[in-house]
């Protein structure tokens, strides 16, 4: 699953998790998980203010995210200056978890 | 080495003709420390600078603070953020906005340190959340001296961290004498702003100096590397700086909590993306 800006959503794509109000994010979803987005289900809710949504699979490449290797190869390049330093560490490892949780299903 | 280190100092002694200081701090300062200055009255004063009230609202609505509803007057903001983290704000906003328009990535990367800074705050349960996001908000402010005001060393520092695979830090400290944290703390100190964001701007490398604010700097410190972490923004360098064994501690961190909060700030920085898209697509359309 990927969470991606509402302004990248088009039609076709599939609600990975249900869609709250922005006014009211612990109140009953407005769109539930398993939906799969239509134009006129992206207007509504563009008209609601969702800021973000997450969808299924990964349909969006980002910045810097082409691939899971490119991905990882990234995180090994930013945490270069830190390497072998136990705590951070444990965030790289964090991180490289959700990268692969992320690009896997 | 030392004189490049006062003259640097000089120049942020000077930085007074950047649009940083609105004119309205000045009755701002003397009404907020009469304490029977009421918020209405303090909201009428902020209120009347049109403009700037639009700047601070602008940024209580980013989503860095997380207010689940719009903030839509100065006296709201006063009240849900507090008359010091308000008066940063006002503070802050115009080289804030100098950084939107000039400085894209370290603008994303502050917004991001600002999100990343409340879900701590709030997941580790810490006092004061809205001074914690602020103080993250701003703790890169140095840096933005050095690029407006350090135009020629600026390009240096960076030709030295591509050619040398450096940090900003380390190449600040290379040719400067200097860094954007201690630069950053003239910056506070001279725009008298309150001891908990001094210290997390001054200290937000060196979490053990911070002696009167050390959970805030922790906060902050954790927020940057958070946010370097992600790849998200650029502040200079892709580096992620070592986490600091003193936060670790102060914030009584362990793996669990740490994996819930990155989840979470993971999440955010895409509500952050979003709003810098628009932010940068008003622009243009404005420009």
């Amino acid at each position: 699953m990927q969470n991606i800006p509402f302004t990248l959503a088009i039609s076709g794509m599939v609600l990975a998790k249900d869609v709250a109000r922005t006014d009211n994010p612990g109140g009953p979803p407005v769109c539930g998980k398993g939906l799969i987005l239509t134009d006129q289900m992206i207007d509504r809710l563009k008209n609601m203010g969702i800021q973000s949504i997450t969808v299924e699979g990964h349909p969006i490449r980002m910045d810097g995210d082409n691939s899971l290797e490119e991905m990882l190869a990234g995180l090994d390049r930013r945490f270069k200056k830190a390497e072998g330093d136990p705590l951070t560490m444990k965030l790289k490892m964090i991180h490289k978890k959700q990268i692969i949780k992320s690009m896997g299903d | 080495m030392e004189d490049k280190r006062r003259e640097v100092r000089h120049i942020v002694r000077n930085v007074k003709s950047l649009p940083t200081i609105p004119g309205i701090m000045a009755k701002l300062n003397s009404i907020a420390e009469d304490e029977k200055a009421t918020v209405n009255e303090i909201a009428r004063l902020i209120s009347s600078d049109q403009i700037l009230s639009a700047k601070v609202l602008k940024l209580v609505n980013s989503p860095f603070y997380g207010f689940s509803r719009r903030v839509s007057t100065i006296s709201n903001a006063l009240i849900l953020l507090g008359v010091n983290v308000v008066k940063s704000l006002i503070l802050s906003s115009s080289i804030f906005e100098l950084m939107e328009k000039n400085v894209v990535g370290l603008w994303e990367h502050s917004m991001g340190a600002g999100v990343a800074a409340n879900v701590i705050a709030r997941r580790l349960n810490l006092p004061e959340p809205e001074e914690i996001s602020t103080a993250a908000l701003i703790h890169d402010i140095g840096k933005v001296i050095i690029k407006i005001e350090l135009k020629e060393e600026f390009g240096n520092l960076i030709s030295l961290i591509k050619e040398k695979d450096m940090s900003m830090r380390e190449a600040e400290r290379e040719l400067l004498d200097t860094d954007h944290a201690e630069i950053g703390d003239w910056l506070a100190k001279s725009w008298l702003l309150p001891e908990k964001l001094i210290e997390p701007i001054a200290f937000h490398h060196d979490v053990e100096k911070s002696l009167t604010q050390p959970t805030k700097t922790s906060a902050v410190h954790l927020a940057d590397i958070l946010v370097k972490a992600s790849g998200f923004g650029f502040s200079g360098d892709d580096f992620v700086p070592k986490i600091h064994p003193a936060a670790w501690a102060k914030l009584g961190l362990t793996e669990e909590l740490l994996e819930g909060i990155v989840g979470e700030v993971e999440e955010k920085l895409v509500e952050v993306k979003n709003f810098s898209i628009e932010v940068q697509s008003t622009d243009d359309t404005q420009a």
